[in-house]
């Protein structure tokens, strides 16, 4: 049969002549088997049921609370330091409420200010984390989370549904684990040397953290004690070069741009606070090279008249455990966030004024 | 939604036990439109008005051609259909690509006109279901079929979820005589329905998405001059990403149409196996080439006219058959690319006098490879977002980029040497037998353990249910 034929003749499909039935139960058998060994091996290795993916779906749930008004109005947005940083039960131990976790591992924080501030009617308080070598910078963030800003309202009903289903998984099932798919495993797997200038899977940062609900997201325990897996992670924050990113000129506009928003988030009668949360070792010195404090930190806080939390001005909130020098570990960060709420609730009036679930 | 997702297993699951729950087969017909259309809306649910109007109008426009008479009406129904169908077309994918070449043109002459922003969305599949209705009304008006009887038949065939969206482009003849009789997976279909969905996933989570897409990801948006080897990796490992994307689909959609008790057509069949382009194209995208040839080529007046004219028309169908796939000239120099190849081909052949395939193996090896390379340099055209990032990469290819940087990782090197490798030997050794005809011939434990470690490997791959790269089309 030719196909000019076959195109208006109904189709029939050939069924191979094999034991269909008996290799169908050969596979399910297999299959069974092998995803409940390799779900015994991810436990080994410290992964958990209930540590759910950080997606962009899971984002965009947190996102939508914002835009329906129905969740206390107090929302972090900042990269990954202020993410895994911050205890939001304790924040709601504290406060009465709890706050809306937007911060993004990698990201740029300041579009994130700029869509809240001139594409939305919030009025809330926004807790902004600086981390100095990205906010100071016009990089807006890595891949994973690009186009993210709109992404919870574009989101597909397929989408959300998925994720919800996805989630229900994830509670039950370790293997899941983004960081720990075969393709990554495989990608990991072997240590070769790469060319000049290239960045390989070696090179990429594994698992960090374990989430929990709301994107509660807590330094993986097994980073802490693993030195191996901390001082990967340390290689990877490296080089450590503290070469500045952007010249002062930069800086100030960059300060100018974000002063605006600030302004229309508090012509709202909402506020606008930054915290710069620690860093250690060869990472510290290296930002204090690179964008010292003077030069960025002070300068921020000036143009823009907002209250900032530096945590080298409080000594509760120095000397903390940040095994790979970039994130507090999981008992660090309820204690800095102990330590930064109370300085908030002290010094920022509308965090008194205001009650949980209404803006001033 | 997409079939590599949850959403969709959940879907499926439903379906398939509604599907054989004894109720009428009007009823389960009902039930799978309705599904159909769920399937569609979960994208986004106002687009499914589309498919409304496509189908109401195509329904139509059918039954009036087939009563009128006269040459005129009939034109002027055959118009009703193309203006509703290519308008929604052209407004949807080709909008901004209109907007921006009358600015450009504008501009040429001195005038300046800065077009409205376009913040329209595509509708998923739009290309695929508009030349699906538009068989079906051009049968009736060429005078091939009959318009159908049944609305509830044609609302399927239009909308009929496996295919909906990314294809094959099925023909009504191929599928509507299957709504006709109550239709019930045997059990030898739906396992190796099942089985199909599995070597589909495969091939689009595992070798595609895994395997290939960071690799042509990273060489396409470096942004910079490539050397030889990354602009090369980078275009073989697109070369096998759309592959696996595309005809993963195409797998897929069969396997799941199969699990239902409905047989769909073949897409692909070992196109990195052909031997030139004619062949390339009898084994690429199926049911697309055969539409381009059925519905514009022959038209056109295919090969009968003068030996001039058969490449005009040729050229004119490659070019609109670029132009298909996506609103930018780079699809279209693609298309013509393809265009020139087959041109090329036809000369030569009529030349020599050579028909079919060379004589000796290794002449059809050395063949098969060089029509792989020069379709590896079409895809260029196809990944590129410009024609200055085309540019870069073939620079590259022939080794004369001005001061390259390196970009793919070495583990990424050796991935894509292995699966591109494997992809071409296996495609080469099934280049004359089917997927069925090498299981039938498998023993049934081998076959078993492949199956297993496949889906093994879909289920700890996972993904995060990305589109397919047909989607855009």
């Amino acid at each position: 049969m030719t196909q000019a034929q076959a195109q208006d003749q109904v189709t029939v499909r050939e069924i191979p002549a094999a034991r269909l039935a008996t290799i169908g139960w050969l596979v399910l058998v297999l299959v069974v088997a092998a995803v409940a060994a390799w779900e015994w091996k991810m436990r080994t290795l410290g992964l958990q049921a209930g540590d759910l993916d950080d997606s962009k779906s899971q984002w965009a749930v947190e996102r939508r609370k914002v835009a329906d008004g129905v969740h206390d109005d107090v929302v972090i947005i900042g990269s990954s330091r202020i993410l895994f940083d911050t205890d939001l039960g304790v924040w709601e131990e504290m406060t009465g409420r709890r706050p809306i976790q937007l911060a993004l591992p990698g990201t740029n924080p300041r579009p994130h200010l700029k869509a809240l501030a001139e594409n939305s009617d919030y009025a809330g308080l926004l807790v902004v984390g600086v981390t100095p070598d990205i906010f100071f910078t016009d990089w807006p963030g890595i891949p994973l989370f690009a186009g993210l800003i709109d992404f919870w309202k574009d989101e597909t009903p397929a989408q959300r549904f998925g994720n919800r289903l996805w989630v229900e998984l994830q509670r039950r099932v370790a293997f899941l684990d983004d960081s720990y798919r075969l393709g990554t495993l495989i990608d990991r797997s072997v240590a070769l040397t790469d060319r000049e200038g290239v960045r390989g899977p070696q090179r990429d940062v594994w698992k960090l953290a374990e989430v929990s609900d709301h994107r509660q997201t807590t330094m993986w325990p097994r980073l802490e004690a693993d030195v191996f897996l901390r001082d990967h992670a340390r290689w990877v924050w490296g080089p450590f070069s503290g070469e500045p990113l952007l010249e002062d000129a930069d800086v100030a506009r960059i300060c100018e741009e974000t002063r605006r928003h600030v302004e229309m988030i508090r012509a709202r009668g909402g506020e606008v606070v930054f915290i710069r949360s620690p860093s250690a070792g060869l990472y510290f010195e290296s930002e204090e090279r690179g964008q010292p404090r003077a030069r960025s930190w002070e300068p921020l806080l000036r143009t823009t008249g907002a209250f900032g939390i530096h945590f080298e001005d409080y000594p509760e909130m120095r000397n903390l455990d940040l095994p790979e020098w970039s994130h507090l570990s999981g008992a660090s960060a309820t204690r800095f966030t102990r330590a930064y709420v109370e300085v908030l609730t002290r010094e920022i009036p509308w965090l008194r004024r205001s009650q949980p679930g209404e803006s001033t | 939604m997409v079939f590599n997702s949850l959403t969709f297993v959940v879907f499926f699951a439903v379906l398939l036990l509604l599907h054989r729950m004894p109720f009428s087969w009007t009823t389960k017909k009902i039930n799978l439109l309705i599904a159909s259309y769920v399937f569609y809306a979960a994208w986004n649910p106002p687009f499914v008005i589309l498919l409304w109007i496509s189908t109401l109008v195509d329904w139509v426009v059918a039954r009036r051609l087939y009563e009128s008479t006269g040459v005129t009406r009939r034109r002027a129904w055959l118009l009703v259909s193309l203006a509703a169908n290519l308008g929604f077309l052209a407004f949807f994918k080709y909008g901004e690509f209109l907007l921006a070449n009358w600015q450009a043109l504008m501009a040429s002459v001195g005038v300046t006109w800065v077009p409205p922003e376009w913040n329209i969305i595509l509708p998923v599949g739009i290309s695929f279901y508009t030349f699906q209705t538009l068989s079906y009304t051009l049968d009736v008006y060429l005078g091939r079929s009959k318009p159908l009887n049944s609305m509830l038949d044609f609302s399927l065939f239009v909308t009929f979820f496996p295919q909906l969206v990314a294809g094959p482009i099925v023909r009504p003849g191929q599928l509507v005589p299957q709504f006709a009789v109550p239709r019930q997976a045997t059990s030898g279909q739906m396992l190796w329905g099942f089985g199909l969905i599995i070597l589909g996933l495969f091939e689009k989570i595992v070798l595609a998405d895994s395997g290939l897409a960071q690799s042509a990801d990273a060489v396409f948006g470096a942004g910079k001059p490539v050397g030889f080897a990354d602009a090369w990796l980078g275009t073989l490992a697109f070369s096998g990403q759309i592959f696996c994307d595309f005809a993963g689909y195409s797998t897929i959609a069969i396997g799941t149409a199969l699990c239902l008790g409905f047989a769909l057509p073949e897409n692909f069949r070992m196109p990195y196996a052909a031997i030139g382009f004619s062949d390339f194209w009898r084994r690429w995208h199926i049911s697309l080439s055969t539409w381009l040839r059925d519905y514009l080529y022959i038209p056109l007046g295919g090969n009968r006219g003068s030996e001039a004219r058969t490449y005009l028309n040729l050229m004119l169908t490659m070019l609109l058959g670029g132009l298909w796939h996506g609103a930018s000239w780079t699809f279209v120099v693609w298309g013509g690319l393809h265009g020139l190849y087959l041109a090329g081909e036809r000369w030569i052949r009529g030349r020599t006098g050579v028909k079919g395939d060379p004589v000796g193996a290794q002449n059809r090896l050395a063949l098969a490879l060089l029509t792989y390379l020069l379709v590896n340099i079409t895809w260029v055209f196809f990944r590129a977002e410009t024609f200055e990032g085309a540019a870069r990469i073939l620079q590259g290819m022939a080794g004369l980029a001005a001061e390259p940087v390196a970009v793919l990782p070495t583990i990424y090197m050796i991935k894509v040497g292995v699966i591109i490798a494997g992809m071409v030997t296996i495609q080469w050794l099934m280049r004359k037998r089917t997927l069925e005809d090498v299981v039938a011939r498998a023993p049934w434990w081998l076959t078993g353990l492949v199956a297993a470690a496949m889906l093994f490997a879909v289920i700890t791959t996972q993904g995060s249910g990305e589109a397919f790269i047909y989607f855009q089309f």
